[in-house]
């Protein structure tokens, strides 16, 4: 008997993906069956092979076996089409997958990574996107454990096909361990949080430096995890004694700060959905009808307890992943710092606004006009701007904020900070996006505290202490 | 496929529209069946749309919904949009659809065309919003 591949709750609409999949496998079912002819295909019935032979990987378990032969039999891709069929799948059905289709996903992606399959890293990157951030659901933690087994006894392989596959794991299995740490005694979770610690510190440990490429937000990621044993030493270790990492006058801390960290890894914490949702909303809705689609997205994404933590990864992603042109910007359409501002508000946990804050600010604080794109400090510029004077609360806590970071984010690399909000100031009014930041420093609402601290910094006194 | 904008009342089933659900009032039984009131909108207009039996739990705010020979006209006197006998709802998407909540197709008062007795026009705005559902924000 086949499995369905997907639920259809009732009044839903028919998938086209499973559709597709599933008319291709009625239409060839007769030539799947054992003994197999093995025929040269055109390239459209190559594409209806591959797919109908996916259809029965997934849905007739017990045949999986058969299916895989005869898919290694008429390969002539380097299973490319049948990995770029495997990860349409993840990204547009998983989530309506029944539970048996899900575990053969899993077994079938292993095959692929035993046969080096084309297309393995932008697989495996579907499934990471998949793992929902703050979820303790039996599915969600479920299908952790399931990706980071593949990491972990998959090493060799990957490694072989391509380190930076590794990157992206520890990208995702960072912050799922500080989600996993901070829930205590849940006994359901103990041996998964253990795998997900040998992975991070074997990858850190023995492939730091493809770890590298991450850029800054490896830096941010780690500082959420120092307090689980092993965590601490081994950053202190790679911090100190890995020099042959080390560039003449830059340490292994400066060089990560230095390097803006790609979108691509900012993606692998948003699943498709959101990221569909979140690019609707500030692409096609206008300012002021933009209250229903907030609660909708809340409901989904946000409501249930522990989910908070996802909203660090939703501003990193508008402040990074999501750059609007010029023709949204000046149009009505609702904008990014206004989002921002909403889902600031949202945070009720203290240590998730501050997370929320520090992910907004993040690229202020290493910000070099050569290398850094203007676009990812322009929403808590705005944001700041345009809460005076009915939200001045929100222009304070920022403002606030930021100084804090100035001087507690990382004493030892002051200077490189100070540096990077100067030119982060410097160049927001240069390229227009605030005319002057007399908006601040002549603010009557502004306490005078934080007017002062402003004046001082934009002085050029910090930056020449900081000099020695 | 019809845009609301373009719906009159009428008694048969022959519309066709894509819109989405964003409010749900409470479920009332009318006879043996569960029926509940909907808010649904595209980017033309919103209407009140009856939603019908296992209708009522299939939906939810934020749906989009593709409707097939439906039909809008007079039940227990207000005017609503439904599948009815004949027409058939499906979900086909969620959130990614921009609508206005005004006009309102169930708030306005349509009379007879003077030129044609079979056709309904309209005749006098009676609420540029929902009544039953006010604009929340």
């Amino acid at each position: 008997m086949a499995l369905n591949l997907i639920r259809i709750a009732s009044h839903e609409a028919e998938n086209p993906v499973g559709c597709s999949l599933k008319e291709a496998f009625e239409l060839l079912e007769p030539k799947l069956r054992p003994p197999l002819a093995i025929t040269i295909p055109t390239p459209q019935e190559y594409l209806l092979l591959n797919k109908a032979i996916l259809y029965g990987v997934l849905c007739e378990t017990h045949f999986a076996k058969t299916h895989i032969k005869h898919l290694h039999a008429i390969v002539i891709d380097g299973y490319g089409l049948f990995a770029s069929l495997i990860a349409t799948v993840v990204n547009e059905l998983y989530t309506k997958l029944v539970d048996p289709v899900k575990c053969q996903l899993i077994w079938v992606t292993k095959e692929m990574i035993d046969v080096q399959a084309v297309g393995i890293h932008g697989l495996l990157v579907c499934f990471l996107r998949q793992i929902v951030g703050g979820d303790f659901s039996d599915g969600n933690l479920w299908l952790c454990f399931e990706i980071v087994s593949i990491f972990l006894t998959k090493w060799d392989s990957l490694l072989e096909v391509e380190p930076m596959i590794l990157t992206s794991g520890l990208y995702t299995y960072l912050p799922l361990l500080a989600d996993h740490y901070r829930l205590l005694s849940n006994p359901k979770l103990e041996a998964l949080k253990q795998l997900e610690i040998d992975f991070c510190i074997k990858v850190l440990r023995e492939q730091f430096s493809v770890c590298l490429k991450i850029g800054r937000d490896l830096v941010r990621l780690l500082q959420d995890v120092v307090h689980i044993p092993n965590f601490r030493a081994t950053w202190k270790d790679l911090v100190l004694n890995q020099d042959k990492f080390k560039t003449p006058g830059f340490s292994v801390i400066s060089q990560l700060y230095n390097t803006r960290t790609s979108s691509q890894y900012i993606l692998l914490r948003i699943s498709p959905e959101m990221e569909t949702q979140l690019r609707f909303l500030l692409t096609c809705v206008k300012l002021g009808s933009q209250k229903r689609y907030q609660a909708w997205f809340a409901k989904k994404f946000l409501c249930a307890p522990n989910r908070e933590t996802l909203i660090v990864d939703i501003v990193r992603f508008i402040c990074c992943a999501h750059h609007p042109p010029n023709e949204i910007i000046q149009s009505d359409i609702i904008p990014r710092w206004a989002v921002v501002g909403w889902l600031l508000k949202y945070c009720t946990k203290n240590y998730v606004q501050a997370n929320v804050k520090l992910a907004l600010l993040y690229d202020w604080l290493f910000f070099d006009e050569r290398v850094d794109n203007i676009m990812n400090i322009e929403p808590a510029m705005l944001l700041m701007v345009y809460s005076i004077p009915r939200y001045i609360d929100v222009t304070h806590t920022l403002l606030e904020f930021l100084f804090l970071l100035v001087d507690n984010y990382d004493v030892e690399h002051k200077d490189i900070i100070i540096r990077g909000v100067s030119s982060s100031l410097r160049v927001l009014v240069k390229k227009g996006v605030i005319c002057s930041l007399d908006v601040l420093t002549s603010c009557d609402a502004l306490s005078p505290v934080l007017k002062e601290r402003l004046d001082r910094f934009l002085s050029g006194a910090e930056l020449e202490i900081s000099r020695g | 496929m019809v845009s609301l904008k373009e719906i009159v009342p009428a008694a048969q089933n022959n519309i066709d529209t894509k819109f989405i659900l964003l409010d749900k009032g409470s479920k009332t039984i009318e006879g043996h069946n569960k029926t509940c009131l909907a808010l649904v909108a595209d980017e033309t207009a919103a209407v009140h749309f009856q939603l019908w039996g296992d209708e009522c739990d299939a939906f939810e705010p934020g749906d989009i919904i593709q409707l097939a020979n439906g039909i809008f006209s007079y039940n227990r006197n207000s005017l609503v949009l439904r599948a009815g006998k004949r027409g058939r709802v499906e979900k086909v998407g969620e959130f990614t659809m921009v609508f206005v909540e005004t006009p309102n197709l169930s708030e306005i008062h349509w009379v007879p065309d003077p030129n044609n007795s079979k056709k309904y026009i309209q005749d006098a705005v009676i609420s540029p919003h929902s009544r039953i559902f006010p604009p929340k924000y």
